[in-house]
């Protein structure tokens, strides 16, 4: 059976279509050729398939009609359906049918090539002409043979600039024949030759992931070597690399050395190219550098009040001192309120406006080149940390408490002035910032009064704590309703009530809860303010009333001891509720009572809201 | 390198300007007012929008007070050059044209790495986005590649190709120049010599001597007139308000006085009125197409 090969062609494709279209080009080719092909061809200028072993025409499809029995009435319309006569119609088990014979590939091909190109889904898509298609970029050929025989257009096209139209003889000798024409069609191998070329040169580094795109930007690629000017070297390192990466989608050798992937052209001329456009990049972001040195971090910071924050959230200047007043309130120590102080100061600097993503790292710099210490350099730059689902904390006691003061200002002021973020509308950032305070907490150790976050805002950040812990979220619920006084004490709450969820204390004082607050926590405007002990008049109350007073549940202690102290109210409240009754006649006795089982439920719900935990 | 190697500036313009003629385009000249890209010269904006094919080149001045350096950084400047081709609709070869002009120039596309990396370009303020590149050789942005798709908020009918050159950029290449203030404009006379003290007069008028409160007052007046020349059915004028907004919106920018709240209400109250202008010239437009049957 013939090989089939199909080759869109089209205007250079950005390297997330190419990825789109290598993840979708296989079930389009099975939906609409019905086979799976053997290999794909994925680069900017083409993507492209081949299909071993395809039979030359489809399968004849039988085409199941009415019952036999039926035929009088329903025969006549079925057959005219399909154009037969009812005389041709077929019997199979008892019902009446047509065979549709299959049809030659060459046949159908054009039609279901077309189906194909309006198949695929980019994220980004485009208009070129009146056809109306849409895809990534124009798509300029088509390029369909079956083995030696063309079936759609004529010819493929080799490298833009070195080759013209390339005659592609059969459909196995595709990849082969543009490789005479200075294509690579195969992206794994494209990437192997540039590892290659990067492993020849050696102590590479990708430090912002550019591989997988520069895969995509060439069909020839031609790994150089070069260097530029030491002098640049005075730059913040991070800076150099962004622009080498981010920019020119260069590779860092080390030291003023730099990998580029050219798509062709004459080795020396190119490189030398790159060289000089790098250079004048480093020398616009040298300007920019020696400028702010000029002022200096602290003259920077001083710059900040007359930039605006976000609307309504006052300049940095301001926020600065917010946080720096939290950075008090979490215990920071002298280098983190320093850190506070000069920590925005980098968004008064120029660098920072080319180099939005290095913010704080920029500020640490001029903060070191300003000659402080390190304690607070680095607190500087690790302010934003974690920045990135999974992304690392700050490793410095100074920075992470910077860090959490940094986010809990800006959740403090957006609630505050009503941003909650809505779906997936979260232009502040606030879940990250969020989940970063969480993990500060959890992972960091640092310890976050609940009583910075209020209200909404507290439910929100804690809600956060669902996802982060490895417990069922009725746990995590009981131990945000705890008298826990601190954001990762909540989350230790919640770990050991799972975990302590089978043990006889547990249980004890599950039971105990449950029953006071299935009883008395609809009825609390029924109960009395306070406990009357002068009304009690059964042992049994007096009883529970003298164990609930023994009771000793501490916010942050050892859970095992809160649960046996706790547990003790089990047998008590057994007892309690065996011989007294609760609703009694004379009204103060009964609000008595009522309080007494609230209190009971109430010092237990220092441990959590048993209530959430379903049994 | 020896100056006399290389086409210089002037003669670089030249080169393209009978390249596009030979291809057919209308060569027009720049725009009366201040834009900031030439994109918003009207002989873009305007006539990519509707059924009428138009091919058209030309150089244009752009005015970005915020990119001034008073002249200190060869690299960033507040006033500078396009040269803008735009056929519409965009022909099947129109990537193959834009090559062969780069030829004309003497760049050798064989010896180079000639690149089209992806950009995707968006223009909020005029409700106006599209698909394309920046045209990299050697590393170095020497164009801005854009199939139109939306102006000001309306889906365009031809899909017309948008080539925008930078000349600065262009002629380093061509010149093998570090800077631009270095480049040979004609013989004997550099790019610094003819607009180094300018950078250095505008870089102090847009960030220290442009009167904020005249161009807050003028913003508004701007805009009323671009409004009433809406309600008289005078969308060509209109336009020139619009860009006027534009421009004077981004002086007072260079000069600090917007604030990241009103930096959005003013680019919406630009974008409302580049999408009313459209509008009415889609308007215009179509009555001449009744008019012509």
């Amino acid at each position: 059976m013939p090989s089939l090969l199909l080759e869109i062609g089209a205007e250079e494709l950005p390297a997330g279509a190419c990825r789109e279209a290598e993840a979708q080009l296989p079930e389009l080719a099975r939906a609409h050729i019905g086979a799976a092909p053997s290999e794909l061809f994925i680069g900017p200028r083409r993507l492209a398939f081949l299909i071993d072993d395809l039979p030359e025409r489809t399968a004849d499809q039988w085409v199941k009609g009415p019952p036999e029995s039926l035929r009088d009435k329903a025969a006549a319309g079925f057959a005219k359906k399909h154009g037969v006569s009812v005389d041709e119609l077929e019997v199979r088990d008892g019902f009446l049918g047509v065979t549709v014979p299959g049809r030659d590939l060459r046949e159908t091909l054009p039609e279901q090539i077309d189906r194909i190109v309006r198949g695929f889904s980019f994220a980004k898509s485009m208009r070129w002409d009146e056809s109306g298609i849409r895809f990534a970029r124009p798509v300029r050929w088509m390029l369909a043979k079956l083995d030696a025989e063309t079936i759609v257009g004529e010819t493929s096209f080799g490298h833009r600039f070195t080759h013209g139209a390339v005659e592609i003889l059969t459909a196995a000798a595709y990849a082969d024949s543009l490789r005479a024409a200075d294509v690579e069609p195969v992206a794994e191998e494209r990437r192997r030759l540039i590892v290659e070329g990067l492993d020849a040169i050696g102590g590479w580094s990708d430090p912002a992931g550019k591989l997988a795109e520069v895969v995509h930007l060439v069909e020839k690629p031609v790994v150089l070597e070069s260097t530029f000017d030491e002098r640049f070297l005075q730059l913040p390192e991070r800076v150099i690399v962004t622009t080498m990466q981010s920019h020119q989608r260069y590779f860092p050798v080390g030291g003023n050395r730099f990998a580029v992937v050219a798509n062709g052209g004459d080795p020396g001329v190119v490189a030398a190219g790159h060289t000089q456009v790098l250079e004048a990049r480093l020398e616009d972001a040298s300007f920019t550098f020696e400028r702010d040195v000029a002022v200096g971090i602290d003259s920077l910071a001083e710059r900040l009040a007359t930039i605006t924050f976000f609307a309504g959230a006052g300049s940095f200047a301001e926020k600065a001192e917010r946080v720096g007043k939290l950075v008090e309130r979490l215990g920071g120590g002298d280098a983190s309120l320093e850190a506070a102080r000069l920590a925005k100061a980098d968004q008064a600097s120029e660098l920072v406006r080319e180099f939005p993503e290095l913010e704080g790292y920029i500020g640490a710099e001029y903060a070191r080149l300003a000659g402080y210490p390190d304690a607070v350099t680095k607190a500087i730059e690790e302010q934003y940390l974690p920045d990135a689902a999974g992304g690392p904390l700050p490793q410095t006691e100074p920075g992470k408490v910077l860090a959490a003061a940094d986010k809990l200002d800006t959740l403090r002021i957006a609630f505050e002035l009503g941003h909650k973020p809505s779906g997936s509308r979260d232009p502040y950032g606030l879940r990250r910032a969020a989940i970063g305070l969480v993990r500060l907490a959890l992972e960091g150790g640092l310890t976050i009064d609940r009583e910075l976050l209020r209200d909404e805002l507290r439910d929100f950040v804690e809600e956060r704590l669902d996802s982060l812990l490895d417990v069922p979220v009725e746990y995590v619920r009981a131990a945000r309703a705890s008298n826990v006084p601190d954001l990762g004490g909540v989350a230790r709450r919640a770990e050991d009530l799972y975990r302590e969820r089978e043990s006889p204390e547990f249980e004890g004082v599950y039971t105990a809860y449950d029953r006071a607050h299935s009883l008395a926590g609809k009825a609390q405007a029924a109960a009395a303010p306070q406990l009357d002990r002068g009304l009690l008049v059964e042992d049994a109350e007096r009883e529970l009333a003298e164990t609930l007073a023994k009771v000793a549940i501490d916010g942050n202690g050892d859970i095992k001891a809160a649960l046996e102290s706790g547990a003790e109210l089990a047998p008590v409240m057994e007892r309690f509720f065996d011989e007294v009754l609760v609703m009694a006649e004379d009204e103060a006795v009964r609000a008595n009572r009522l309080r007494l089982l609230l209190d009971v439920r109430d010092t237990l719900g220092a441990l959590g809201d048993f209530s959430q935990i379903p049994r | 390198m020896r100056h006399s190697e290389h086409v210089n500036y002037q003669e670089m313009i030249i080169a393209l300007e009978r390249y596009w003629a030979d291809y057919g385009c209308v060569l027009m000249q720049p725009y009366h007012t201040e834009l900031a890209a030439g994109t918003m010269n009207p002989n873009t904006f305007l006539r990519c929008l509707g059924p009428k094919p138009w091919n058209v080149a030309y150089v244009e001045p752009v005015i970005r007070p915020l990119d001034g350096r008073y002249g200190e950084n060869p690299f960033r400047f507040q006033h500078y050059f396009q040269y803008q081709v735009v056929l519409k609709p965009a022909p099947e070869n129109v990537l193959d044209l834009y090559w062969a002009s780069l030829e004309v120039l003497g760049i050798d596309l064989r010896r180079h790495d000639m690149r089209l990396v992806e950009d995707d370009w968006e223009q909020p303020t005029l409700g106006a986005w599209g698909l394309g590149w920046e045209v990299w050789c050697d590393g170095m942005e020497i164009t801005q590649w854009t199939y139109f798709q939306q102006l000001g908020g309306f889906d365009v009918e031809l899909v017309p190709a948008e080539m925008t050159y930078g000349l600065e950029r262009l002629a380093m290449f061509l010149q093998g120049k570090r800077t631009a203030f270095e480049l040979e404009w004609a013989p004997g006379v550099t790019w610094g010599d003819v607009y180094l003290e300018n950078e250095r007069e505008w870089s102090r008028y847009n960030f220290e001597e442009a009167p904020v409160d005249v161009l807050t007052r003028r913003f508004d007046e701007y805009e009323a007139e671009c409004r009433h020349l809406l309600e008289t059915g005078l969308p060509l004028p209109a336009y020139d308000q619009v860009l006027k907004c534009s421009h004077t919106f981004n002086l007072l920018d260079a000069r600090g006085a917007i604030s990241v709240t009103e930096r959005a209400a003013y680019i919406g109250r630009v974008r409302k009125l580049a999408r009313d202008v459209a509008a009415a010239y889609l308007g215009t437009e179509e009555e001449d197409a009744v008019a012509a049957a």
